[in-house]
């Protein structure tokens, strides 16, 4: 009982422990995104600014582990929620896990294009 | 506790007594929100690659923005601390006590958000930052 209810989630077991994993990077990585910018940075933010930033490749790399792990969780969490309603039978799960994870790549694939020009 | 087995009373149904209720609930709440504000955050943030960025983050040195900002850190600190939880309850830390967690969470979120509104109110009124 207590393993079923706590421990799994009829999405899978790597949904679950993905999920997990990107918690702990969102945390660690959001909690420096945050800090910079609505703490230290607040009314600063501008292009030089943040490319003063980007110029450190940790900074840079906390930005693609944000947006990556950000995007899985986002997305993962949003298939757990519409697989609670309409999507819960198994054709339906697997369309809406595919359609996601479309919608992810190309996200990913949108940011680091964005970001290109900062990293220079 | 009810005369169910101890394991039992706690993981099935004392998760879906009204605390534990209200905590799922705007947990998901929260976590959609953010879901949505991640992708118009992506969208905003990639105006910096159309010279487009500068004109737009003035936007949000605004009062009304700085408030908004908030609300979603509150939404943040929230999910991510429910989330802890949430993780510490998979490792079977905190189930037998899972209301203190919840308000210890809660504490901490608290304790967070002081800060982050400290700084926002102050550069309201002074037009500064504080660190």
């Amino acid at each position: 009982m207590k393993a079923r209810t706590v421990s799994t989630h009829r999405g899978g077991m790597f949904s679950w422990l993905f999920q997990r994993i990107t918690a702990i990077l969102l945390i660690v990585c959001l909690a420096i995104h945050l800090s910079l910018t609505h703490l230290a940075n607040i009314g600063k933010v501008d292009s030089a600014n943040v490319a003063a930033r980007l110029a450190h490749h940790g900074l840079t790399a906390v930005d693609i582990i944000l947006l990556a792990a950000g995007l899985f969780h986002a997305l993962n969490g949003l298939r757990m929620v519409l697989m609670d309603y309409w999507f819960s039978s198994r054709t339906r799960a697997l369309v809406l896990t595919g359609v996601l994870w479309v919608v992810g790549l190309a996200f990913l694939g949108y940011g680091i294009w964005a970001l290109w020009p900062w990293i220079g | 506790m009810s005369s169910k087995p101890r394991e039992t009373a706690n993981v099935g149904a004392g998760l879906w007594k009204a605390t534990g209720m209200w905590a799922w609930l705007l947990f998901r709440i929260s976590g959609v929100l953010l879901a949505i504000y991640l992708f118009a955050h992506i969208i905003v943030i990639s105006t910096g690659h159309f010279n487009e960025f500068n004109r737009l983050m003035k936007a949000f040195d605004n009062p009304v923005a700085v408030v908004a900002d908030l609300a979603l850190v509150v939404a943040v600190l929230y999910h991510a601390l429910n989330g802890v939880r949430i993780i510490l309850m998979d490792f079977g830390i905190g189930i037998q006590r899972h209301k203190i967690m919840f308000w210890s969470a809660m504490a901490v979120v608290v304790i967070c958000f002081v800060l982050f509104a400290y700084v926002a109110f102050s550069y309201i009124v002074t037009g500064k930052g504080v660190f």
